[in-house]
């Protein structure tokens, strides 16, 4: 599956393969990456909030003229393309277009930090569970079980309650289940690249546990972590929209798509817009990462096609 | 003497790929007669396989029959339909594979999988294909057939498993059984079993028995008459003991060249043939093993010779041995 | 196959400990030797309240107090409300099988439809209609499912009786005062939670039926099958989509999890009286400890369903069953 290399092999003389070949590997797999349409398509949409998010204020005060909590109760409900608002506004005559650029910053921002956290705990856990085996991997693994018995919207209904979380909190809080399923994934790849000639190898020449896991191990399981962190992304935001909806994660006035959404349904006859644009614009956020992460899935392992 | 019993007349199989159209059967013809055994041998690529799945009309997109005929019993099996032909498969002409491990399908009994044939082509009950599956299963040597027959086929070795499949191709008493290198994937020992099992089913029922393989040993000791592909297109074919007594197309003289020999001085070379096996996709021009052909002419590169008569019982594609030029001893 | 069941169930004991050990442990985080109901009273003197806490065993030490809480669970016993005492059980009781008959249809509904469409798109591989297919099920999973429901009944109840027209009623299990027999009443009113719940599993099982049907046609058996001379029909349908579906029941079974909770957006959405729902409701007042016993409750039903899925797949793999 993977060539078992490390991405650089400087201070380890007798690699049985040759560094160069580790580096053509990464390079086979983004000119894979490259060569697909759709990939790269779905790759710039996400760029693209990306950087919504990142110049929110920006385009607010060029664009908006306003920020997203200043009311206009003259002016509620007002349908897209009337004057300054380009998507309307609502119920209290807040404009719909800035507070989705705010939102913006919100799930983007959320939905990355999680995936992080998720990928780096995960791979920790893994990468040791898997290298020592034996209790440790025993103990690690039943506990991964444990989290992941436990569904995960209930724990993250309960750390909200407990814990009233801000953006970070509540990037925190996903992750604290995430990692679980990231663990697995990397434990078992550990386990088969474990044994290869190379590791013996190196080993033999006298390189320290710390030094094997992070310096060779790590790089052999990075694809697991990149495919599994693209897909993942589409599910976070899912889940923190979902948890702002019923209140329970980010609340107002600071925006977010999901909380948006909350209570909607009240004001239908008013505005269908409403209901429409948060929506709208987390489904194309979590189709660009979903088919963005699909991409690189199959840039990294096209067999799997 | 009734006419043979199956007749492939210059079948041409192709593959249409992004990469260029593969011709992997190009111009084929044989005979087969009841009761006979032909041993098909070939490398790797030689199109053997592709024959016998053209015959049996297996051969999917983005694979064709672009030309040729497939006569049995008086039909063009190139030319039925599709459910016509489902008629004739595993019921006329029956073909087993080479890897028993994965052929069998691992959720169903091997006693059922042995009599489906009997449920699909003579419409037996259940119990009846089950019982005469047994039945046959016992012939094929597998010992407590009616336990055996109940159990999965993971339970089975890979010996006993081809033996299955081999009891699976018999149930309806084929005239015509092709076996695509069935003993490929099994130990030494067994092989010999296997062998021994398709010689004795040749024998009592009668059935004429095709064997492709790239093993010469497996059709010296099985086979009355032998055909040698390479690329896509027979290049020698007669009774088996005068192909391997006198070779005359240079690829079956160097490929019995090859073979080390027991007799052979300790230090002499091994004697590969020199060179890779064709593009398909981009043959060489002429005849096809020029570039390899120790006794390559210049005709041989531009003119693909025909297969022709050879000596008595002999037939060869080749421009130099047709001349008249005889291999010397291999 | 007894021999694999024994395992899996022994496998199962740590991770039945493990939970209800978290769930302890963070319910003392969240709400220490709180006693429900304590603090409505004004009159309560101090002494009174060590006294009520020692009757009820607050004041004992932790590994004592975890042991009656996991004596309790496996006698069925949850906890007790935060806010007024009651039983944990007995709401859990009253709500689940409203929970089952919702998740439940859903998982049906999601393997009744996934298998068709996944097999067409297998043996239409890359026709028009299996892009299309491919294309729905990739746009299905990333449709937020609250939103969805949140669509479907802004159209289906709200906008239909607007126009005058039929419409489905926005939710609820059955129209109060039905007392629950009217078998068209609940049909109708468990139409749309279903279809929203199952939106999601459609999108991954079918593709999923797809690539593993795909992948069981290449199989060598599939070759052996067609040279016996039957239908493509039996070949496809008899041979290869027993091999198949294997991977989508452990698939399936994996997915349970998110099934029993999963349900609670759902739920919300559509006010069906279930687990999750509850779950919720009780939430939104800080009910700490039904919260918790609800939890609790959930991950243990979550352990049993995948040991359910572990006995389904051995049952229909013989190479488990008859090992």
């Amino acid at each position: 599956m993977i060539d078992p290399i490390a991405v650089e092999a400087p201070q380890v003389p007798a690699q049985p393969v040759p560094a160069h070949v580790g580096r053509s590997y990464w390079r086979a797999a983004f000119s894979r990456l490259r060569r697909n349409r759709i990939g790269m398509a779905s790759g710039a949409l996400l760029l693209f909030f990306v950087l919504v998010a990142l110049t929110a204020p920006l385009i607010a005060g060029f664009i908006t003229h306003t920020n997203y909590s200043s009311q206009d109760l003259t002016n509620t409900f007002a349908s897209p393309l009337s004057p300054g608002h380009l998507l309307g506004t609502d119920d209290l005559g807040r404009d719909t277009l800035t507070r989705l650029l705010f939102g913006a910053q919100v799930s983007m921002g959320i939905g990355f930090l999680a995936v992080f956290v998720s990928l780096a705990i995960g791979a920790a856990v893994g990468l040791v569970a898997g290298y020592y085996g034996g209790l440790i991997d025993g103990l690690l693994m039943r506990f991964v079980d444990v989290i992941l018995a436990i569904p995960s919207i209930f724990l993250f209904i309960l750390m909200s309650i407990l814990f009233k979380p801000s953006t970070v909190t509540l990037a925190l809080i996903i992750a604290s289940v995430g990692w679980g399923s990231i663990a697995r994934l990397v434990r078992g790849e550990v386990l088969s690249v474990r044994t290869r000639d190379f590791m013996v190898a190196t080993r033999a020449l006298g390189a320290s546990d710390a030094r094997l896991i992070i310096r060779h191990l790590l790089p052999n399981v990075l694809h697991v972590l990149i495919v599994f962190g693209s897909l993942y992304l589409g599910s976070v935001i899912l889940t923190e929209a979902a948890l702002d909806f019923l209140g329970l994660g980010i609340n107002p006035p600071i925006p977010s798509w999901g909380n948006m959404l909350t209570n909607s349904e009240t004001f239908f006859f008013h505005s269908r817009w409403l209901v429409l644009w948060p929506g709208v614009t987390i489904f194309l956020a979590v189709l660009a990462a979903n088919l963005f992460g699909n991409a690189v899935r199959d840039a990294f392992d096209p067999r799997l096609r | 003497m009734p006419g043979p019993l199956l007749g492939v007349h210059d079948l041409k199989t192709q593959f249409f790929t992004p990469e260029g159209v593969v011709k992997a059967v190009d111009g084929v013809s044989f005979e087969l007669n009841a009761g006979e055994t032909l041993g098909i041998v070939g490398e790797s690529g030689s199109g053997k396989s592709v024959t016998a799945m053209s015959i049996m009309r297996l051969i999917s997109p983005p694979g064709r029959i672009v030309e040729g005929r497939v006569l049995y019993d008086g039909r063009d099996l190139a030319k039925l339909s599709e459910s016509e032909m489902q008629g004739i498969r595993g019921e006329s002409i029956a073909m087993i594979f080479q890897d028993p491990m994965t052929s069998l399908n691992p959720v169903f009994k091997v006693g059922w999988q042995v009599g489906e044939p009997l449920m699909l082509h003579r419409g037996e009950s259940k119990a009846k294909a089950f019982a005469s599956a047994v039945s046959v299963l016992a012939k094929v040597g597998i010992p407590s057939p009616g336990d055996r027959a109940r159990d999965y086929p993971h339970h089975f070795s890979g010996g006993m498993r081809q033996r299955a499949m081999i009891a699976m191709g018999l149930t309806t008493t084929p005239k015509v059984l092709i076996a695509d290198e069935p003993t490929t994937a099994l130990d030494v020992t067994i092989q010999a079993q296997i062998l021994e099992l398709l010689r004795t089913v040749n024998r009592e029922f009668g059935t004429a028995t095709i064997l492709i393989t790239h093993n010469l040993g497996v059709v010296a000791g099985m086979c009355e008459r032998v055909m040698v592909m390479y690329a896509g297109k027979v290049v020698e074919s007669g009774p088996t003991e005068d192909v391997f007594a006198h070779p005359t197309h240079p690829y079956t003289w160097s490929l019995l060249r090859s073979i080390p020999r027991l007799d052979a001085e300790r230090h002499e070379p091994l004697k590969p043939i020199e060179g890779l096996p064709p593009d398909l996709i981009d043959l060489p021009s002429g005849c096809a093993f020029h570039p390899r052909c120790p006794f390559a002419i210049e005709k041989c590169s531009r003119d693909v010779p025909p297969l022709n008569r050879v000596g008595d019982s002999q037939l060869a594609a080749c421009w130099v041995t047709q001349s008249g030029t005889e291999l010397p001893h291999a | 196959m007894l021999k694999y069941l024994l395992s899996r169930v022994v496998a199962t004991i740590p991770v039945v400990i493990g939970v209800t050990v978290v769930t302890f442990v963070v319910m003392h985080i969240a709400a220490g030797s709180y006693v429900p109901g304590l603090d409505l009273n004004p009159n309560l003197k101090p002494e009174d309240e060590e006294a009520i806490k020692r009757y009820l065993g607050l004041d004992r030490p932790w590994p004592e107090q975890y042991l009656t809480w996991i004596g309790g669970v496996i006698h069925g016993d949850f906890g007790r409300s935060m806010i007024d005492g009651s039983l944990v059980s007995r709401h859990i009781g009253d709500r689940l099988p409203a929970t089952l008959e919702l998740t439940v249809t859903a998982i049906l509904l999601g393997v009744l439809i996934s298998i068709p469409l996944g097999v067409t798109g297998a043996l239409r591989r890359g026709s028009k209609l299996d892009h299309a297919l491919t294309a729905m099920s990739v746009g299905g999973f990333a449709i937020p499912g609250f939103w969805l429901g949140l669509m479907l009944i802004l159209f289906f109840s709200v906008q239909l009786q607007a126009w005058g027209l039929p419409f489905l009623p926005s939710g609820g299990v059955m129209t109060p005062g039905t007392g629950g027999g009217d078998l068209l009443d609940r049909i109708v009113h468990l139409i749309m939670p279903a279809t929203v719940l199952s939106f999601v599993y459609l999108s991954i099982w079918s593709r999923f039926t797809r690539s593993s049907m795909l992948e069981v046609l290449a199989q060598d058996y599939v070759r052996t099958a067609r040279a016996k001379g039957m239908s493509e029909r039996r070949v496809v349908y008899l041979h290869a989509l027993r091999n198949a579906v294997i991977p989508l029941v452990t698939l399936v079974g994996l997915e349970l999890p998110s099934l029993v909770a999963g349900g609670l957006i759902v739920e919300v959405v559509f006010s069906w009286p279930g687990i999750g729902k509850l779950l919720y409701e009780r939430a939104i007042q800080t009910d700490y400890s039904t919260v918790l016993g609800i939890t609790t409750f959930a991950a243990l039903l979550v352990v049993a369903g995948n040991l359910l899925a572990d006995f389904l797949y051995a049952f229909l793999d013989p190479r488990i069953r008859y090992a």
